[in-house]
Parts: structure tokens; sequence; C-alpha cells
């Protein structure tokens, strides 16, 4: 499979800080790729680059092969690469359905959109159930969906996940995890960052590990489950 | 979606760009409420008369003023503390035009929006790039050394002695009296109360809404965010410019007085106690307020702390707002 997204060499930094220095990964087309490490170690940082909320100082970005290192965080996301953000980021005070709006908002094809948002509510039944609620008053795990949901209302290429599993029991992480299992089977592209990296490891086929703002380790995820060093610092035994 | 997905959904790109969700909230609520408002409006003249007129004029200057600062505070979330300079400037605008061109009142109102939009548009880029305090703080500067232009600028501005302005004209028709001057006002006010209502409800109106419940996510979504705020508060210094101009048509001298911190705040207010967020309240607190600060009138120095009072009581006791409050209420009373 020919790489969807390419980081070559990426280098950034805020302010004095330097939060990334040559960081390179390849996300191959219909994978799902992890990227782990631990807090502060540059893993939103690296999807902020590639969404283009964060100015990269050196290097490349490569998507599709075209170059997006320079583009706009808006062009990006029609380019289709979207972001699903940290921390249960919903419009709180609009309707679900609403925040599903919100997510094809640079979509001009109407009727693909309307097909999406029956698509998107088949992945997620529970938010057909509460399309008239407000966002703000649903659980954890219902937002965990609808953050999703959204996203996939930009009908993305490459889904940037980042943290899904965060704040959620065990059986919704596995709920969560079962759901970007068939949305990678039905072909989507998912770059996942996360802290849980027993299931990161489980669902991906390739991950890289951060350290520090510098790519520490890489390879089969399968492979990296049974290497000594990854157990013991992420996996906890 | 996925590729293999995208090619079993249907692509139609001579479908309409209309929302692609029917959704009916124009409730005959809101249908009746605007229906109401209209009556009234045509009605009023009809009824009172003078000095009547004259603080009916000044609640519909205060009603377009309050729906500049909904768009920016209430639909985009950022705390921009300049709307009395536009205001200014919109007056200044519209009174110097007047004086100098004799131009017909429409182009003056329309040159009084525009200016002060294009000076929204200029500060909002610079200003915008900070948020919360320090926009509050950054555009509170800029109010206050505007003020300090219209008081010292005197061969423009007249200074503090103020500006004598000819009476606003179109064609032979010149504005004398607050009765000539009202429809002129009246009808101003509800095309900028349809244009409000238009743009909360357009794509930019949400991609307002959407900024202002979460920049993060707003970007996500392929929102250009910084162009959004500095569009909501151009279009805020747009309306505080209009409503400078519908001032300048009823009054025969202007001066600089009034376009400080004190009228900025007075207009927040009303937003606030009105409800954030919602149109009906902006109206609302214009009115409702308004009509307060014209009983205080004769007493200054209680003014003040009444202001403070109702802020206090209406912060600890309806927070969303005199409508949210009043709905809830009703609500009640009508489920029993």
């Amino acid at each position: 499979m020919p790489d969807l997204l390419e980081l070559a060499g990426i280098s950034a930094s805020y302010g004095r800080i330097q939060a990334l220095s040559n960081v390179s990964l390849q996300v191959p087309e219909g994978s799902i790729v992890a990227l782990l490490g631990s807090n502060g170690a540059g893993k939103t940082t690296t999807l902020n680059t590639i969404s283009r909320l964060v100015p990269v100082t050196s290097g490349n970005i490569w998507f599709d092969g075209k170059a997006i290192e320079n583009r706009a965080s808006h062009q990006v996301v029609e380019g289709g690469i979207v972001q699903v953000p940290e921390g249960r980021e919903v419009f709180r005070d609009m309707s679900v359905r609403e925040n599903l709006e919100m997510g094809a908002y640079r979509r001009k094809d109407t009727a693909a959109v309307r097909n999406d948002f029956e698509r998107v509510l088949d992945y997620f039944p529970k938010i057909r159930e509460r399309l008239h609620q407000r966002a703000g008053t649903l659980s954890g795990g219902e937002q965990q969906m609808l953050l999703i949901g959204r996203a996939l209302m930009a009908r993305p290429r490459l889904l940037l996940l980042d943290e899904p599993s965060l704040g959620l029991s065990p059986v919704l992480v596995q709920q969560i995890f079962g759901i970007i299992d068939r949305l990678n089977k039905d072909g989507l592209t998912i770059l996942l960052v996360e802290q849980n990296a027993a299931v990161a490891l489980t669902c991906s086929r390739y991950a890289y590990i951060l350290e520090n703002g510098e790519m520490a380790l890489q390879g089969p995820s399968e492979q990296l489950r049974r290497d000594d060093s990854v157990r013991r610092t992420y996996l906890g035994h | 979606m996925s590729d293999k997905a995208a090619a079993m959904l249907s692509r139609s790109e001579a479908s309409p760009p209309a929302r692609w969700t029917a959704r009916s909230n124009v409730s005959p609520a809101r249908i009746g409420l605007l229906a109401l408002t209209t009556a009234v409006l045509i009605f009023l003249p009809f009824v009172v008369t003078g000095y009547v007129l004259y603080i009916a004029n000044l609640l519909l200057v205060f009603v377009v003023l309050c729906l500049g600062l909904h768009l920016v505070i209430g639909e985009t979330g950022q705390f921009a503390l300049a709307h009395a300079a536009f205001y200014g400037i919109g007056i200044y605008t519209s009174g110097l035009a007047g004086n100098a061109f004799g131009w017909p009142f429409p182009m003056s109102m329309l040159l009084a929006g525009l200016i002060a939009g294009a000076v929204g548009v200029v500060i909002g880029a610079v200003a915008l790039c900070m948020r919360d305090i320090y926009l509050a703080l950054a555009t509170f500067a800029f109010g206050e050394a505007l003020q300090w232009v219209f008081l010292n600028w005197d061969k423009v501005t007249g200074g503090p002695n103020g500006l004598r302005i000819s009476p606003a004209r179109l064609g032979t028709l010149e504005i004398l009296s607050d009765k000539q001057a009202y429809p002129v006002v009246a009808i101003t006010t509800l095309l900028m109360l349809l244009l409000t209502i238009l743009i909360s409800r357009s794509r930019l109106g949400r991609s307002f809404r959407a900024v202002r419940e979460s920049e993060v996510a707003a970007m996500a979504m392929g929102i250009p965010v910084r162009r959004a705020k500095v569009t909501a508060f151009g279009l805020s210094a747009f309306y505080a410019g209009v409503a400078g101009s519908m001032f300048a048509t009823f009054s025969t001298y202007i001066h600089p007085d009034s376009l400080g911190f004190q009228t900025t705040i007075l207009v927040l207010t009303m937003v606030v106690v009105g409800g954030l967020g919602s149109i009906a309240g902006a109206v609302g607190g214009a009115v409702v307020f308004g009509l307060i600060s014209e009983f205080l009138r004769q007493t200054p120095s209680y003014q003040e702390i009444i202001y403070g009072l109702i802020l206090i009581v209406f912060m600890m006791y309806a927070p969303r707002g005199l409508f949210a409050f009043i709905h809830d209420k009703a609500g009640r009373v009508f489920r029993g």
C-alpha cells in the first residue's frame, strides 16, 4: 500500500521550547497507525502539525503525494485530513444534530452529506436517539462517539484520533475501539494517538513511540507488544 | 468517509446548497414576537407624541447597538469593549457628511456603517489575536483612545464644545422633529433586526457559534477561526456605525461626552441582562434597560448604584437573562 501520509524530519516549537525534533512517520493507505508515548512526549503536537494548527519549523508533510506543510488548517480539512481533538471538544450548547452538521461545514455536496449523516448514525445508534439533545448533556462515551461522528461528516480520507479512550470505562473503550476497527475495515485510514498502549497496540498494524519530542521506537504493533522495554514502560508488566 | 464508502454514496453536485436538514426552529412564538414588535413600531407614533417618541428613537438606537454587540459577544463569544467608539464614528461620519456635502441620509447612514465597519475590521485584525481579558483590555484601550480623539480633534469634531449638525435630509424633505425621524429610525431598526436574524441562521452565524463554543473544534471542522472573529467584530462595528447615524438623524447637536466606556458598559449590560446569545434578549434588554435608565435620569447619583444592583440580581437569579427567565416561568405556568 502506498503511504497516504508521510512526515519527513518534522520539527516544531512553542516559542523557545522545542516540542518536536526531526520526527518522521508514515501512514499507509487503509491502515491504522498508532502514535504512543507518555504525557508531553509530543503526540498531540504531531497531530496538530499535520492538521496545521501548529506551524512546523522544518521538515515536510506529504499527504497523498502533495506537500501540505504550508497549507491553512481549513484547506487541510477540505483535502480530507480531519482531526478529532482530545478533551471532549463538542459544541456544548448546540444540539447533537447541529454538531454533526458542523462537521460538514466545508462541504457543498448536499445530497452526499445527507447520506453520510445516515451512515454516521448507523455507526452510532446511540447518537441517533439523542439527535435533539444538547451536546453538553451527553455522557462521556456518547460525546466521544459524537466527536468521531462529527469528524466523519467532513468525509475524511485520513482521520487523526487524539486519545479516544481518555476518561472512558473499559467497556466503553472496547465499544469505541470496535467502531474504530469497523471504520478502518470500511476503508478509512487512521492515525491514532493513545496513552492506553495496550489497546492501541492491539488495534493498530504499526506503531511509533515518541519520547521528549523525538521518535524513540517504531515497528509492527505485534512486535512492540512483545518488546521488553515497551512492556515495562508502556504496558506496565 | 472512506473511498470505498464514498464510491457507494451518490454525489449530486446539482443539488441546492441549502441547509440539508429540515429543522423548524422558526417557531410560531418567534414569528409572533417579531410581528408584535413590528406592530408596536407601526402604531406607536399614532398614540404618543413628542418626548415619548424621542425616547422611542433613543431606545431603537440602543436596540441596534445591542444587536451589534450581540453578534460579537453573544454569538461569537468575543468580549470586545469598544462599541461606543464605533458608535461615535457613526455619529461623526453621519453628522460631518451631512454638514459638508448635504448628502441624503440613507447614503450617510450607509457610509457611517461602512467606515465604522472598516475601522472595526482593522482593529479586530489586531485585537483578536488576543483572548479573553487581553482582548477586552485592548479594545477598551482603543475605545478610550478614540474618545480622546473625539474630544481633542477640535477642527473636525468641535472637541468638548460639540458640533452643530444640519438636519438629515432626503431630496426636499428635512427631518426637523422626533416625529419625522421616527419612521426612519424604526425602519432602519427593523432592517437591522432582519439582517441579524439572517446572519444568525446562515452558515456564517453557525461558524460564529462554533467559535464561541470551542475554537479547537471549530478549527478541526475547517472553520477559519480568525476570519470568523474579525468578521463578527467588523459587523458589530457596522451596526454601531449605523446606530450612530440613526442618532444623528434626530439630533441637532453632537458631543463626545456619551462616547466613552460607560456607554459600552451600558450596552453590554443590556445584552447580558436581556440574555446573552439570544436576539430577543438583546432587543428586550435594550428596551427594558433603556427605559430604566431613562426613568433614573432625574436621579443621576443613584443611577450607577441601581445599574449595579440590577446586574447583581440578574447574575444571581437569572444568569441566562431576562427573556430566558420569563420563558422558563411562563413555560412552567402553561404546563401547570
